[in-house]
This record gives C-alpha cells, sequence and structure tokens, in this order.
C-alpha cells in the first residue's frame, strides 16, 4: 500500500488502511514525541492521540502538502499539549506537597520509564529547539520543513536549529573538558 | 576568527529573528570555523532516540484499536459529513423562517385599515366645538410663529 492508498483507506474508515498508517508512521511519531517530551509513556500517549486526530480529521489534508509534515505538525501539537499539561500537574503538585490528603491520592502518575529515553542534554532546550534538532537529524528536515510543523517562519526555524546545535555542541564541550579536567 | 568572534558577538548582542538568520546563511553556515562549533547530524543522532529505536508499531496500534474500543478508529469523513448536513439544516430553517415571517409581515401590511401612512398632514385644522361637562366650552387655539405646531386650550364656560 502506498501512501496514497493508505489515506484515501482511511478516509473510508478501512481498518486495514489505519493500521498500515500507523504501522508506516508509527515510530516516526513516536520517536518525535519521545525526543520532545522525555518520557516514554506520555510519548505513547501522545503518538495515540495524533493517530486518533489523524483519522478523526483527515478530511482536512490538504493533498498539496507532504503528509508526514502535516502529520509531525499534529504530532508537535500534541506534544506541546502533553508538556504544558505536565507542568500544569507539577506546578499542582508542588502546591499539594503540603497537602497530604490531596498528594497522597494522585500517587506517582508516571511510574519508571521504560528505556530508551533521549539523552538528558536535550531537556537544555526548548520545546522548539527539541523538535527542530529531532526533525533535522532523524529526518533530514530543511528549515522550511521545520517551518512547517512549528508554524513559523524559515528564519525562526533556521534559528531554532542553529540554537540548539550550538547549546548541546557547547555542554558537550564542556562536559568533555570537565572531564580532561578532572 | 577575529571576524567570526564579532559575528557571535552581534548574533548574542541582537536577537532578532530576521537578523540572527541572515547572520547564518550569510556567514555562519558557510564558515569552517563557525561550523566546527555547531553539532554535526552524527553527533545529534547520537543524542536523539531514532524511529528504528523506538519499539513495534503494532502495539501502538493495539492501543489505538483498545482506545476506540475496537470499532476502528473513525474515518474523518463521517463526522464531517454530520456537520454539513447540520449546516444545510440550519440554513434551510433559518431561509423557511425569513420566508414565513416576510409572508405574515405581508398579510398584516395588505390588510384593510393597516395602512395609516396613507393619510398624510392635515392641510386645515377644524374644532367644530368642544364639550367641558356636558356644555360647550370655551376654546383657545395658539400656534406658535414659525412653527406647525398647534395648541388647543378649553375651558369650562363660567
Amino acid at each position: 500500500m502506498d501512501e496514497r492508498e493508505i489515506i484515501e483507506g482511511c478516509l473510508t474508515g478501512d481498518p486495514l488502511s489505519q493500521r498500515a498508517m500507523v504501522e508506516a508512521y508509527g515510530n516516526l511519531v513516536l520517536s518525535v514525541a519521545l525526543n520532545v517530551i522525555g518520557n516514554r509513556q506520555d510519548a505513547e500517549d501522545v503518538c495515540q492521540e495524533t493517530f486518533l486526530q489523524v483519522f478523526r480529521r483527515l478530511d482536512r489534508y490538504d493533498r498539496a502538502r507532504s503528509f508526514k509534515t502535516w502529520l509531525l505538525t499534529i504530532a508537535y501539537r500534541r506534544s506541546l499539549d502533553m508538556l504544558r499539561k505536565k507542568r500544569r500537574f507539577k506546578e499542582f503538585s508542588e502546591r499539594a506537597r503540603f497537602e497530604p490528603a490531596v498528594a497522597g491520592r494522585g500517587g506517582n502518575p508516571h511510574p519508571a520509564d521504560p528505556e530508551p529515553l533521549p539523552s538528558a542534554l536535550l531537556k537544555k532546550l526548548s520545546p522548539r529547539e527539541r523538535t527542530a534538532l529531532t526533525l533535522w537529524a532523524n529526518e533530514g528536515c530543511t528549515a522550511k520543513d521545520i517551518s512547517a510543523v512549528l508554524a513559523c517562519s524559515d528564519s525562526t526555524a533556521r534559528v531554532y536549529l542553529f540554537n540548539a546545535r550550538r547549546k548541546i555542541k557547547a555542554l558537550l564541550e564542556n562536559d568533555h573538558g570537565l572531564l580532561q579536567n578532572g | 576568527m577575529a571576524f567570526c568572534k564579532t559575528v557571535e558577538y552581534l548574533y548574542e548582542a541582537l536577537p532578532l529573528r530576521p537578523f540572527q538568520d541572515w547572520l547564518i546563511r550569510v556567514h555562519m553556515d558557510r564558515c569552517p570555523s563557525c561550523q566546527a562549533r555547531l553539532l554535526s547530524r552524527e553527533e545529534a543522532r547520537g543524542l536523539l532516540i531514532a524511529p528504528e529505536s523506538v519499539g513495534d508499531a503494532g502495539a501502538l496500534w493495539k492501543r489505538i484499536l483498545s482506545r476506540t474500543g475496537g470499532r476502528a478508529a473513525e474515518s474523518g469523513r463521517r463526522p464531517a459529513q454530520a456537520v454539513v448536513r447540520w449546516r444545510w439544516a440550519a440554513v434551510t430553517a433559518l431561509v423557511l423562517t425569513v420566508a414565513a415571517a416576510g409572508f405574515w409581515l405581508l398579510r398584516e401590511v395588505e390588510r384593510p385599515g393597516f395602512n395609516v401612512s396613507a393619510a398624510g398632514p392635515a392641510g386645515r385644522f377644524e374644532i367644530a366645538y368642544v364639550n367641558v361637562g356636558g356644555a360647550p366650552a370655551q376654546t383657545f387655539v395658539y400656534q406658535p410663529q414659525g412653527s406647525d405646531t398647534v395648541f388647543v386650550w378649553a375651558q369650562k364656560t363660567p
């Protein structure tokens, strides 16, 4: 099944086509979500939500655009939503720390994450920078492709990518320097 | 090298994205010295999770199926068609309402006695007589200069 056939099949609600779509793009979406969020369980949730949204809104997909870019745009937005949700939860749990009754009820919503997880260095980047770096390194995307996913201008996408590459390189060099000196 | 430092200083000093982008395109993307201070694609891949290493997409499909209760994920076309049908129904209802209101208004206007606006302003003001308390009253009519307003004052005849 090629991409066009998969899309046509999904538009008619064909489960085989939907399965083919998940098998074709599932790993891509999961890797992007994992690199942006940094948590396996949340990334899997984002991946699932992304495909459900894609199936629901496939009729809005503009055939003139790249399907992969459209899919990654949804995955990116879902990842941002997840990060916001986590931040709100973190704020709440910090406030609830002094209220054991409330904190005790929730427990730990994110048990130990199974590997693999992206490097902790990536946490030094903003979600946009992480996304730009992921798309550039893993998918070979250009600034134009990245800008379509991030919904920004080509210039902005280029700056995000440049900053990401520069920051991580500097951190790696610092670590290396510390190891040598230490 | 000194030029690279200057460019980097400018990049930091003026955090305007179009300007930064211009510096990247004009110098940093072409300069080997600046490129050496950036993470390469291979280095980045070493830090990131690659699609090949995330696991089995089949498991993801099972999750999606379980989420939708085994009825597969609903197609996007169906809700969209429902929305279109609702829109058509709403537009049709609106058109029918407007037509009914128009018809009713037209019928009311064409009724005898409705056309009050047909009576033009009176050319002449005349009072035959005024009775107050069953007896003819004294009447006074005033019209201010330069005005069409007419005041009629009636009082009981002493």
